[in-house]
């Protein structure tokens, strides 16, 4: 019953993955990589980590730094160490995207920059594993979206450690038999721990609790919820872990990976029952924008989910395993973060600036930061164009994709926009702002006392 | 530094007749290393100190009125106060509520602002009652910082948090 107060690099955490996803969509508008060049092609495993790591896993770990605390009701452990952690993340990421381009002789030095970015980055990773360990341990015991927290942090530890043996053995500093076995065999693994394990397993946990108090749906326990939560750690270890043992024992993991994505419907269908559960069971009948967006990223997921088990049916997976992993990418996790830092910027800027008034003065509401109307035609133009992306891959349309990302990015800078209007306090009534109101907070960090 | 004290209440097996002994002992060993102990009793268990510090644990015992006692016990070497934004360890009664707010069915923040705002109006020392469907995290600090006083707990169905705030003097800062 310490109380929570709000996490100072939060607001950095999301600029930086913001300027991540609009420098990724930039490199699709150019053909910069895929589907202009292959999915293993250096091009694309630069995009591909710029979305993953720039922009997923920053705005993630920047919103569990606010969030983990309220889940657990306890204070972050360091309220200082996420700006180290994000100086390690983002230097890491910025030499791994080096190091990709030199792979195929772009960049004209041999410094071993895989190896350093991997390892910046994991040390990013560990900080950011200690610091939410150390909160989430403080307040056992766990609440079930806190324990898909764990999970996801579990699974980040086993997507980073993969990417680290696997930037030591491309620069030839590592030659053991198990860890180029690693290397050869382990892209899927480090796939299913990154999108599936980190991002999507945590992404569904925040979701339980962020959805039911939005939308002021009971928190009951529900016994679907904790099948979700068991069945896919079951998933997540037989693809990670099975995964791994068959590579290491010299045998083929591909049988196992499809038993997992298979495994993964029902765990999944569950997941997709309780989110319509609490919609429907909500008290709150006209839905907030951030509510009413999450919505078709849910749907992406679904979506997602049932092309890659059509594709692996057809044994098209290998050539279309891009469409699947952009809807993926886009339309659920990016369109769930993105519907989801909507409220969470309104919120935490409203704390920040009224919280010390409440009650001494007339404040606005936290929907009087934002304009609901002006947003939700950026999040249509975005879904719809994600989702027309995704047909355009299906049918190698690689010029409509460009236009599309063109498209893609001027919604989310339109969004983007709104970000920072809301945090500017630009929508605000000057009449409701009055003279002895609060000034505007800092748009990169938010003024908070240290402890 | 001790981040929040365990809640024992042994009054109800001392008036059965019951020895508490192994209740305690088991709560002190169930206890994170920055976890205290909240005992309370129907007498001072002056035993139990002996017993407890060789377990290496402080106390600070205070009457409660009516006979009975709290016991804070805590790790030896940590200071027994807790920090500034835990609520507050005095046990003495409080007030009956002058004001309710219900803010279960109340979208977030609401319950936050309307209890701040009703905070503002009350005279120190009256108290404030509060129905909440979650425990309200951004609101502690805040009530802190305005020197109010609270006790919040779940309901046994661990759906409705229930707050009291005991109004601290008005302008106060810390």
């Amino acid at each position: 019953m310490t109380g929570v107060s709000l996490s100072r690099w939060t607001m950095s955490y999301f600029a930086a993955a913001l300027a991540a996803l609009l420098a990724a969509e930039v490199l699709m508008l150019l053909g910069f990589s895929f589907p202009s060049a292959s999915v293993e092609a250096p091009e694309t495993l630069v995009l591909v980590h710029l979305v993953a790591l720039g922009w997923l896993s920053l705005l993630l770990c920047g919103a569990l730094f606010q969030f983990v605390p309220v889940l657990v009701a306890k204070p972050l452990h360091d309220n200082r160490l996420p700006f180290a952690t994000l100086c390690c993340l983002l230097a890491g990421l910025a030499l791994l995207l080096c190091g990709f381009l030199q792979l195929n002789g772009s960049s004209g030095s041999d410094w071993p920059l895989l190896p350093a970015g991997g390892s910046l980055l994991a040390v990013g990773f560990a900080l950011v594993l200690y610091n939410l360990g150390r909160t989430l341990w403080a307040g056992r015991p766990l609440p079930l979206p806190a324990r898909f927290v764990v999970a996801g942090l579990c699974s980040v530890a086993a997507a980073a450690s993969l990417g680290v043996i696997f930037t030591y053995v491309l620069a030839g500093f590592a030659t053991a038999a198990p860890l180029t076995a690693l290397t050869a065999s382990g892209l899927p693994l480090h796939i299913a721990a990154g999108i599936g394990g980190w991002l999507t397993f945590t992404a569904m946990g925040v979701s339980y609790r962020l959805l039911a108090m939005f939308m002021l749906s009971p928190e009951e326990k529900r016994g679907t919820s904790l099948a979700a939560f068991w069945g896919g750690v079951g998933v997540l270890v037989l693809a990670v872990g099975g995964g791994g043992a068959a590579i290491l024992m010299n045998g083929d993991p591909a049988p196992i990976l499809a038993a997992a994505a298979v495994l993964m419907v029902p765990v999944l269908a569950v997941y997709g029952w309780d989110v319509a559960w609490l919609y429907n069971r909500r008290k709150r009948r006209r839905l907030e924008t951030n509510s009413l967006m999450a919505a078709p990223a849910l749907a992406s997921l679904a979506m997602g989910a049932a092309l890659l088990l059509a594709l692996l049916a057809l044994g098209q997976l290998p050539r279309f395993a891009g469409a699947v992993i952009y809807l993926l990418a886009f339309g659920w996790l990016s369109g769930l973060g993105l519907s989801q830092l909507y409220k969470i910027v309104a919120f935490v800027t409203w704390l920040e600036c009224y919280g010390p008034v409440l009650g001494r003065m007339p404040t606005p509401r936290v929907q009087d930061l934002v304009v609901e109307g002006r947003a939700r035609t950026w999040f249509y133009l975005y879904f719809g164009t994600v989702w027309l992306g995704t047909i355009a891959l299906l049918f190698d349309q690689e010029l409509a994709f460009r236009w599309l990302a063109l498209v893609l990015l001027l919604a989310t800078g339109g969004l983007i926009v709104e970000f920072v209007r809301t945090r500017r306090l630009a929508d605000i009534d000057l009449a409701l702002r009055g003279e002895n109101a609060p000034r505007r907070p800092r748009l990169l960090y938010a003024l908070v006392a240290q402890h | 530094m001790i981040s929040r004290y365990i809640d024992l209440d042994v009054r109800p097996i001392l008036r059965a007749g019951g020895e508490p002994f192994a209740a305690i002992l088991e709560t002190i060993d169930r206890l994170a290393p920055d976890e205290g102990l909240r005992l309370f009793a129907t007498f001072k268990p002056t035993p139990l100190f002996a017993v407890l510090g060789a377990k290496g644990f402080g106390n600070e015992a205070t009457e409660m009125g009516g006979g009975d006692w709290q016991v804070l016990f805590y790790p030896a070497g940590e200071a027994s106060d807790a920090p500034s934004a835990t609520p507050s360890p005095d046990h003495a009664e409080w007030p009956a509520p002058v004001r309710e707010i219900d803010g279960r069915d109340l979208d977030p923040p609401e319950p936050m602002v309307k209890i701040l705002a009703a905070a503002e109006e009350m005279q120190s020392g009256e108290v404030l009652a509060g129905l909440l469907g979650r425990e309200p995290v951004f609101l502690f600090p805040e009530l802190a910082k305005r020197g109010h006083a609270w006790r919040g707990g779940f309901d046994p169905d661990g759906t409705t948090y229930r707050v009291l705030v005991r109004v601290g003097r008005q302008g106060h800062e810390q």
